[in-house]
């Protein structure tokens, strides 16, 4: 087991990087945009852990995980976001057993077994509905940021409904509910109960275990908590830094292997 | 200078294939000739081509030109002349293939497959080939004929049987004036013992892949497949199933798999990605993982036996993969995991063949529950590469390859 091990998530909004010492304390970590280029994504967290960490990270092993992992150079290996998020899980709270973690690109469902590696899971389809490039979507079409997305859902007293679960149609409905003067918190609250219910609905997939983990970028956002905690019929479990769980999974797999 | 040792391949290629290839090709000619004859039958993979065969009429088969469409890369070009003229993307893509060659032969690989003069459909495979087959009829002016078999959930009921029966013969009537053809016993004792030489020889080919290391992949038996799926009932093929099992028992005789150093046993369900079966295959074979069975190429396996070849037939084709309730589908998945020794499995969700692909989902469950190992479906084509997505298709395998770590 070596004394450190660096993870770094190349997701399809931000890229993560963790680095953790071998009782598995954060020692740095850092999140930015991904960008056009992945690799000067790596490159700048990489500059960003080694000054915060004042470490040389020379020869301390890197696991890439995420959508652009086979192209982070230094890597020892690559691991799929889907193990790294239930190692990275399993390392906060091993209790945990259905994980949801909702990205920029995908939503995943996650059984972590006992020895916290995934034993089953579903990811959505080729579709948007479900992640975060959906909320960012009808954030752009309210006119407001993504930060206020949530907090302005949790305002509404009677949510909009939002029928249908594609992107490009849901902009559509939203756009006829501001056309027909409606609250823009109670179409926001609609448009967050819309994708709890496709997220949950994948989730009902996999089978619904609790404790139920949320991860991801998503995560962060109240009302989604909310909608889909109301969805499950149950409450969640949120890890303090969210997005960074499939980071953090494959810095513990830099230090203790796949298999250990 | 030295010369180092070219590193053998991971994939080992069957010797077989040059005869492979040397009788689908006199296929293709027969074909031809049949067509310019105004003998020839275009039929559906399930069909029993038992009867047109023992009648003397030549067959063509849509769903392997479309694999060819698809092998050859052309999927989205031929699938787009079928959607030019108003078919919708989300129809069969063997269908929009067969459909866009009839409409630009000149643009299609072998310039479409030679003119049919009966379009002869079972829907034991399902039932999008009636209507397709009613597109090509009105494009090629061939009359089509339906062999209706009804789905079954269980044993095969006694008026099923007699229903299907009487098909069959409506079928002898139907060839019998269209090609002025007559059936006799003898004759369909002929081919009817070929047809089951054959599929003995193939089937035991399949179950050699019991044995580790599997001495043939998927893509193998895709490709050696196709004449027991088009040839059925002609000696043209006994020949080459012969050949085969020969090279498949001196594999598993010496220890020679299919591919190099064999890791990962899994199961295929579903169609193969025609237009990426080499690249898709080979590159999980790098990485030690072998596909020693799947759902698709066991489904020709019926032998047409017994006194009364006929009940035979009604029995074989009415009881075929896709005509069978759900509970048939896991349990034939549960018991090739079973009999092969497999790690896991693969669902290949294929949009354009719904008929294979719904109940998957509740498959993976069922399977997984009573066999214990994990499986993943992954979404796509068979022949157009458009809705074939490999980033999102290799973190799905990525993560169950990554579970027998």
């Amino acid at each position: 087991m070596g004394k450190y091990g660096i993870g770094i998530d190349i997701g399809s909004t931000t890229a993560k990087g963790v680095l953790l010492d071998n009782t598995l304390k954060i020692i740095s970590d850092f999140i930015m945009p991904t960008g056009a280029s992945g690799s000067r994504a790596v490159e700048k967290i990489m500059d960003e852990i080694a000054s915060s960490s004042k470490l040389k990270l020379k020869g301390i092993p890197i696991i890439s995980t995420g959508y652009g992992r086979t192209r982070v150079e230094n890597a020892e290996q690559s691991v799929t976001e889907i193990t790294c998020h239930s190692v990275g899980i399993h390392s906060l709270n091993p209790d945990i057993r259905l994980l949801i973690d909702v990205g920029g690109q995908d939503s995943k469902v996650i059984r972590i077994g006992q020895d916290g590696r995934p034993v089953d899971f579903e990811l959505n389809d080729k579709c948007s509905a479900g992640t975060g490039r959906f909320l960012e979507v009808m954030a752009g079409v309210l006119g407001v940021s993504i930060d206020e997305l949530g907090p302005l859902a949790l305002k509404s007293l009677s949510p909009a409904t939002i029928s249908s679960t594609c992107t490009v149609f849901a902009e559509s409905e939203v756009v006829g509910h501001i056309g027909a003067g409606k609250d823009p918190a109670d179409i926001a609250a609609g448009v967050h109960a819309s994708m709890a219910a496709k997220i949950a609905s994948l989730s009902k997939r996999v089978g619904t275990v609790r404790p139920v983990c949320i991860t991801g970028g998503v995560a962060l956002n109240p009302a989604f908590r909310y909608y889909i905690s109301k969805q499950l019929g149950t409450e969640l479990w949120i890890p303090e830094k969210p997005q960074f769980t499939g980071a953090l999974g494959a810095a513990v797999i830099a230090i203790r292997g796949l298999s250990g | 200078m030295t010369e180092t040792k070219k590193e053998e391949k991971v994939y080992r290629q069957l010797e077989s294939n040059t005869l492979l290839q040397q009788i689908m090709f006199q296929y293709m000619l027969e074909g031809h000739q049949a067509s310019e004859e105004k003998h020839l039958a275009w039929v559906t993979s399930g069909f029993p081509v038992e009867i047109p065969v023992a009648m003397g009429v030549g067959v063509s088969y849509p769903e392997q030109y479309g694999a060819v469409v698809g092998s050859q890369k052309v999927g989205p070009e031929l699938c787009g002349y079928a959607e030019e003229i108003g078919y919708s993307q989300e129809l069969c893509s063997y269908a929009r293939s067969s459909i866009g060659s009839v409409e630009k032969p000149s643009e299609s690989p072998m310039e479409g497959l030679p003119t049919p003069q009966a379009l002869l459909a079972c829907n034991n495979i399902c039932g999008t080939v009636l209507r397709w087959y009613d597109a090509v009829s009105e494009q090629t002016g061939a009359p089509v004929f339906l062999l209706d078999t009804p789905p079954i959930d269980g044993e095969q009921p006694e008026h099923h049987k007699e229903y299907v029966r009487r098909g069959i013969d409506r079928l002898v009537d139907f060839l019998g004036r269209t090609f002025n053809a007559t059936l006799t016993e003898k004759r369909m004792r002929e081919v009817a013992a070929l047809s089951s030489k054959a599929i003995h020889l193939w089937t035991s080919s399949l179950a050699a892949c019991k044995n580790t290391p599997s001495p043939l992949n998927c893509a193998d038996r895709f490709l050696a497949m196709a004449p027991v799926v088009s040839m059925r009932g002609t000696d043209l093929i006994i020949d080459f199933y012969q050949t085969l099992l020969d090279e498949v028992e001196s594999r598993v005789k010496n220890s020679i798999g299919a591919i190099r150093d064999e890791k990962i046993r899994l199961l295929w369900d579903n169609i193969p990605p025609w237009h990426a079966i080499f690249r898709f295959f080979n590159g999980l074979a790098k990485r030690g993982v072998v596909f020693p069975a799947d759902t698709y190429t066991h489904a020709w396996s019926g032998a047409i036996e017994g006194d009364d070849l006929y009940e035979s037939v009604v029995s074989i084709y009415s009881n075929v993969y896709l005509n069978k309730g759900l509970d048939a589908k896991v349990d034939k998945m549960c018991e090739l995991i079973e009999d092969y020794n497999l790690d896991g499995f693969l669902m290949f969700s294929v949009r354009s063949c719904k008929r294979y692909s719904l109940g998957q989902l509740i498959s993976k469950e069922l399977v997984t529950e009573r066999t214990g190992v994990p499986g993943v479906i992954i979404e796509g084509d068979m022949v157009d590469s458009r809705v074939f997505n490999e980033a999102q298709i290799q973190t799905r395998i990525d993560a169950l390859l990554e579970m027998f770590i």
